[in-house]
């Protein structure tokens, strides 16, 4: 190349550099968060290896005790940041664990370890400017261990058999949910008494919080799963997911104890495309009551299912009846 | 700077662009599913109950039509006309969810239907499909059990 047509070149490439730079220095005074370490109230209490792992992987998005490196400051890579820590520790902060009850912890625990087992946690682009914040395959297994460790598949305890009966005996006489007046979620989701009569898509046997389900899908649900067509899975169609107490015998016979809840996925892309494109509700106990506290609490449920977005934000894997 | 940060925002991109859409035929639990010819599902039969034997390592489903739900709710005799399946399956692990366990190879469809008797409330009918592609079983030994196993289970609760 010639002297004569490197020189503007060099001269476009140079101030285009500084414009840049200048930008860049620009950015870093204008609309920059704040990340604070608030005070520890309650750390996680887990055996030091378990800690360990956790601490270095997830406890600067999910703690309050994030270490923001230099290099994290510099905007606009410093807005996704301090975004991520403030998302982060609105779903999971381990400084604050013992803030919730026994069961909502070993959920959350559970929930931690597979969206790390799903390789959506810790979040990919942040693993990638931090190469040390890998889990590896063998501190998976440290976690997985852990978590098995604290599981014990207990018989079934008279408070639990006790509460069937009751149930059982209202139901059997013909108490049933609400058919008008329909109790609704506040997110406007209506609590749908049909689901009974829908068919099944698949059954689970949680272990890790000791509770039998039977999924069912509405007439498009199952219709879709005929035809494969179930990724994504075509607007209207729902699922209804049923969790009961686990209740087993001395002879290791599981049966479904006491109705716990109701679950609903409603597939409609638009009407509730801020929430994966999916309404999703809750009711407990056989009087329906719906679940949540503010109207935002389908955010929990969407973040759990998120490591599942690649198909469509659900677990379930269809049983063709 | 160190080039990462160009290299960042380029990274995120392509991360994003690479999502692979998993084969929708993949997500399927084919090891579990029914073949299609034993059309099942236009029996329309509803979830009676659903449990586990950790012993054996499965996982069962009771199916029934509305006679048979209301004669095992309200739990009086047998009556003509009841259509009750047993479905059952070895379990495997979730392999979406560590935690769970779902129906893995199907192992046994036992369908059972009531008809009319003049000396009983109803004369009981008795098949036992086997293995993937649920044959028929001749030898009848165990049916007399079998039935009484699945007349005696009571229904999850549905409210
Ligand atoms: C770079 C910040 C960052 C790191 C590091 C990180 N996370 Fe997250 N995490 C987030 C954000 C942000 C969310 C909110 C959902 C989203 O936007 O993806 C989240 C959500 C979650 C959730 C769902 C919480 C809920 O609302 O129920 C879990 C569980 C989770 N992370 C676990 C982990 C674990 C375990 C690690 C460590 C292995 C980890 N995360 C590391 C940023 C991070
Ligand atoms: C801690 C993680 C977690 C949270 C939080 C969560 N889910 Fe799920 N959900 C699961 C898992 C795992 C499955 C797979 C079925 C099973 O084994 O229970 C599932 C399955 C479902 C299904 C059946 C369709 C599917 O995706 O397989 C529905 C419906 C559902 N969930 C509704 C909800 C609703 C509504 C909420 C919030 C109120 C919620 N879920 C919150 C983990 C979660």
């Amino acid at each position: 190349m010639s002297a004569v047509s490197q020189t503007p070149l060099k001269k476009i490439i140079i101030s285009l550099v500084f414009v840049v730079l200048g930008c860049l220095l620009i950015l870093q005074f204008i609309n920059r968060p704040v990340i604070e370490n608030p005070p520890v109230t309650g750390d996680l209490q887990a055996p030091q290896e378990v800690k360990a792992i956790l601490k270095r992987a997830c406890y600067d998005c999910h703690s309050n005790e994030s270490n923001i490196r230099w290099y994290d400051k510099i905007a606009p890579a410093y807005w996704k940041v301090a975004e991520d820590v403030k998302k982060g520790r609105e779903g999971l902060n381990f400084s604050v664990w013992s803030a919730m009850a026994k069961p909502e912890q070993a959920a959350k625990l559970w929930e931690a370890v597979n969206q790390i087992q799903a390789g959506a946690m810790p979040i990919k682009s942040y693993q990638i400017v931090h190469p040390g914040t890998k889990v590896s395959a063998t501190d998976l297994l440290i976690l997985r261990n852990y978590l098995s460790g604290t599981v014990t598949s207990k018989l079934a305890d008279t408070s639990k058999t006790n509460a069937l009966d009751i149930q059982y005996d209202k139901w059997a006489k013909g108490a049933e949910a609400p058919k008008t007046n329909l109790p609704v979620a506040l997110n406007g989701i209506e609590f749908i008494p049909d689901y009974k009569n829908w068919q099944v898509v698949t059954t689970s046997d949680r272990f890790d919080n000791n509770s039998l389900r039977v999924v069912f899908g509405n007439d498009i649900a199952i219709k879709a799963i005929k035809k494969n067509h179930i990724n994504p899975w075509p607007n209207g169609a729902i699922f209804a997911k049923v969790a009961w107490d686990r209740l087993k015998d001395a002879n290791g016979n599981v049966k479904t104890g006491a109705f716990k809840q109701v679950e609903y996925m409603i597939k409609n892309d638009k009407k509730y495309a801020s929430t994966a494109g999916w309404g999703f509700a809750r009711f407990k106990t056989p009087k329906m009551l719906p679940y949540g506290k503010t109207r935002l609490f389908a955010t929990e449920c969407v973040n759990c299912h998120r490591p599942m977005k690649n198909n469509d934000f659900v677990f379930t894997m269809p049983v063709k009846h | 700077m160190k080039a990462i940060y160009i290299l960042f925002p380029v990274l995120v991109l392509l991360a994003a662009a690479c999502r692979e859409q998993p084969d929708e035929k993949q997500l399927i639990n084919k090891e579990a599913s029914l073949p299609e010819d034993f059309n099942f599902s236009k029996l329309g039969l509803k979830v009676l109950s659903s449990s586990v034997n950790e012993k054996q390592n499965t996982m069962s489903t009771i199916y029934g039509n509305d006679l048979a739900l209301n004669t095992a709710k309200a739990g009086t005799p047998v009556q003509a006309g009841e259509v009750l399946a047993m479905i059952t399956w070895k379990q495997k692990k979730d392999e979406h969810w560590f935690g769970a366990k779902i129906p893995g190879n199907l192992q046994t469809v036992e369908m059972i239907r009531t008809s009319p008797d003049a000396q009983k409330s109803a004369k009981v009918d008795y098949q036992r499909y086997e293995g993937k592609k649920l044959t028929l079983k001749q030898d009848t030994t165990g049916n007399d059990k079998n039935i009484r196993y699945i007349f005696e289970q009571h229904p999850s609760v549905m409210p």
